[in-house]
């Protein structure tokens, strides 16, 4: 795999799963304002947050009103981080390795391009929102799914596991960071329990909740179930593991694979009743710091080639 | 809408499907009932479909203008074109005879220049060429193959016959439209593959693996294979990456190879530097390495043209084979043919003038009006006079380069191409066609079943080129009617 193509593969796949996570943020923040009171602290505000755009965002916008979020996070190509960007930056990669993926995938990620190209402008409504935001959701799974189903568990396929689950911890971990500072003055009323269930919607982790953990979205609970769940997928443990055997599926590397393992043992010592308590920031903080670090390895490890030093040649060796 | 055969405008010329009104030729009859059963709806519908496949496969062509680079929709038009396998067999020979030819020619000519020194090639045609490459002078590519990828631009004029228009050699483009087309066809129009046994075209990408892998410098079965791309800007990435993905090949750009030391190629991969052995080069010679040719190129690499002549890597086409591919050295194929085979040419060229010679000359610059005048280095259509269309204007400007530049143009008459009919506006009329089929050469011959048919959409216009308003129709190659 050369080392280009493979840097376009796990940007791809984090551009992808970025705009697909931002898109079932939107629509659980959008489903949570309509149950809480007006005046509500959590507003539009808290999603830029979330995302870490809120600086950005000012740069280009005023008031953080719901229109203006809306067009920021949703189609809005002076931010990189919004859906329409990541996924002509994704349809743009792909162009580049149709190669190694299998034929059809180009054609889907060309179409739900042209999908976000043409639609996407209509989310900016209310009305509209859920649909379309469900739909980049359904044809992004549609993809994942082909590359599951139809691909060798080669370097690419390693690759683009990878920058999926880079991008979907940091993802996990910044939902929970953010929403639970927003919810800490709402401990005790009516609304807690649903902040914390709409926290859950927010990564599609409510109805597993449910099943494996109870009806009731406690805070600590949800922190044990969101970052340190062996069995669901976005949780962040499940993330580190995946990267873990992603890793092993790629050239040797010690590098990446010791940051990995020391992010798995320090979630081994969390105590989640604690951090419900205090302290979570830090450590949502510690899990994005790392997660970035891990970035900066993996691009050293796989995507910059050493060329070996020329060999001096006879005449040049004597005179040394 | 339908093909109604007594309706159908015929212009005089050859028409590949209808031969009379009223009248399809034998091998089109099902084609044109089944066209004419289809509602109009029904046509119109799954014409549509076709361009939805086409924006949703992303098939693409680059089309440089001054407005920027716009990135199109490949034209694509449903009515096939219907060649009978008896005369295919005949036009492969000659094609397969033609290209023998041209790679002798072309080794001859960066050794001992014999047919220069037994008179059959003028001496001054070579010194003028702008595609003769001094470095590969003495050069041993595997089996004296140099050109392993040809285009062949074929026409039928008024009198039925096919004839020779040039010879594609440096990097002929279009194939991947040849394979996408019938994809398109056999997803769209399924039922008419049932009537008609149609020689598939699916093997292509095989036969270049197979031919590419035979100029591997090491043993072994599994070659390290690369198609060298330009970039995703070049107007023909799109049929770079396609080849790339049906070879199994990397798709490469130069900064991701690097020669090192020991003169072998080596790509950048996630595991480090691995060998390369082939590459497929669709970038022009003249760009490959900086080191031998142009400094200020970032397409190629440093060190390339070494490791090729201690032959350390195959590479497709070879560097230098474009001295064929001149529209001046084109005229004395027949005389190469004879040279080097002691054959009768099984194909004709199209009638040609030479500008260097006086006696041709006064005639072009007399009958400018009637001729159309080519540049000897130019390809996809650009710094053409087509005589019967030009200004006056146009004609003075191309008579003083005539004179200044004898060597660079060459004439020939305005052929009547063949006709087929298409889907236009409102109606299928007929359209001017030519036909681009692949030959490849190394240690084995092949040629692609058919080829590219390119369609000047515009009413008679005869240029296909899709830089200039041109599109495609499949092509078959059809053993019988069921």
């Amino acid at each position: 795999m050369l080392a280009r193509v493979g840097e376009s593969l796990y940007w791809m796949s984090r551009y992808l799963e970025r705009a697909e996570d931002t898109a079932r943020l939107i629509n659980a923040s959008t489903m949570l304002l309509m149950d809480m009171p007006r005046g509500a602290s959590f507003g539009w505000e808290g999603l830029l947050n979330v995302v870490g755009l809120d600086k950005a965002f000012h740069e280009l916008y005023d008031q953080a009103s719901e229109t203006a979020v809306m067009s920021f996070l949703i189609q809005d190509e002076r931010n990189p981080s919004s859906i329409f960007a990541c996924v002509r930056h994704a349809r743009e990669n792909t162009r580049t390795f149709r190669e190694v993926l299998p034929r059809e995938s180009w054609e889907w990620v060309n179409e739900l391009y042209l999908y976000t190209s043409t639609h996407l402008a209509s989310a900016l409504d209310r009305r509209k929102r859920f649909e379309v935001l469900s739909e980049v959701i359904r044809r992004r799974q549609t993809l994942v799914g082909l590359l599951v189903g139809t691909m060798s568990r080669d370097e690419a396929f390693q690759l683009m596991r990878l920058g999926r689950n880079v991008e979907r911890a940091d993802m996990t971990s910044r939902v929970l960071d953010v929403s639970y500072a927003i919810n800490l003055p709402y401990e005790n009323s009516q609304y807690y329990d649903l902040i914390w269930m709409s926290v859950l919607h927010s990564l599609s982790a409510h109805q597993m909740y449910r099943r494996h953990v109870g009806v009731h979205a406690r805070g600590h609970k949800v922190l044990a179930f969101l970052l340190d769940d062996l069995k669901f997928p976005r949780s962040v443990r499940h993330c580190l593991h995946e990267i873990e055997s992603a890793l092993g599926g790629l050239p040797p590397g010690d590098e990446p694979r010791q940051r990995v393992q020391a992010m798995l043992n320090q979630a081994d010592q969390a105590d989640f009743r604690k951090l419900a308590k205090n302290g979570l920031h830090d450590f949502c903080d510690n899990i994005q710091t790392s997660l970035a670090e891990l970035n900066v390895i993996i691009n050293r490890t796989y995507f910059r080639v050493e060329q070996p030093q020329k060999k001096m040649t006879q005449s040049q060796s004597s005179q040394a | 809408m339908k093909i109604d055969c007594g309706n159908y405008p015929l212009q005089g010329g050859y028409d590949e499907l209808i031969e009379a009104p009223g009248k399809p030729r034998a091998s089109a009859e099902g084609l044109c009932n089944f066209f004419a059963g289809l509602a109009g709806e029904e046509l119109e519908s799954r014409h549509h479909a076709v361009d939805v496949s086409i924006m949703a496969a992303g098939i693409t062509f680059t089309v440089y203008s001054e407005a920027g680079n716009i990135d199109r929709a490949w034209p694509f038009d449903v009515v096939p074109r219907i060649i009978d396998r008896t005369e295919w067999e005949h036009i492969e020979a000659g094609l397969k005879q033609r290209l023998k030819a041209l790679n002798l020619f072309i080794d001859d000519i960066y050794h001992d220049q014999n047919i220069i020194k037994d008179g059959v090639f003028p001496a001054d045609v070579l010194v003028d060429s702008r595609n003769f490459r001094a470095a590969c002078v003495g050069a041993n590519p595997p089996f004296g193959v140099w050109a392993h990828i040809c285009g062949t631009d074929l026409v039928r004029d008024g009198d039925g016959k096919f004839y020779v228009l040039e010879d594609n050699l440096r990097v002929p483009s279009g194939v991947s439209y040849m394979l996408e087309n019938r994809q398109l066809m056999k997803r769209l129009f399924p039922e008419l593959f049932s009537r008609y046994d149609v020689l598939p075209v699916d093997d292509y990408t095989a036969q270049l693996h197979d031919m590419l892998a035979a100029l591997s410098p090491r043993e072994g079965d599994r070659p390290e294979i690369a198609v060298l791309t330009p970039g995703v800007f070049n107007s023909a990435y799109f049929e770079h990456s396609y080849l790339a993905q049906q070879m199994g090949a990397y798709l490469v750009e130069g900064s991701d190879l690097v020669v090192l030391d020991d003169d072998c190629v080596y790509m950048k991969t996630i595991e480090g530097l691995t060998r390369l052995d082939v590459i497929y080069r669709r970038v022009d010679d003249d760009f490959i390495d900086p080191e031998v040719f142009r400094a200020d190129s970032s397409l190629g690499v440093p060190g390339l043209m070494r490791a090729w002549k201690k032959g350390n890597v195959g590479i497709a086409n070879a560097p230098g084979s474009g001295v064929a591919d001149d529209k001046v050295v084109y005229v004395f194929v027949p005389q190469m043919i004879k040279y080097y085979l002691n054959e009768e040419a099984i194909l004709p060229n199209v009638p040609s003038y030479l500008c260097m010679h006086e006696a041709d000359r006064e005639y072009v610059l007399a009958n400018l009006d009637k001729l159309v005048v080519k540049p000897a280095n130019e390809s996809g259509g650009y710094g053409m006079l087509i005589g019967p269309m030009s200004t006056p204007e146009e004609r003075e400007k191309f008579a003083a380069l005539i004179r200044e530049h004898p060597r660079n143009y060459m004439a020939q008459p305005t052929l009547a191409l063949s006709t087929v009919p298409t889907l236009c506006e409102d109606a299928i009329e007929p359209r001017h066609v030519d036909l681009r089929p692949f030959i490849l050469q190394s240690k084995d011959m092949y040629v692609t079943h058919g080829g590219l048919t390119r369609v000047a959409l515009r009413r008679g216009s005869l240029v296909v080129n899709s830089s200039q308003g041109g599109g495609s129709k499949d092509t078959w190659i059809v053993q019988g009617v069921i």
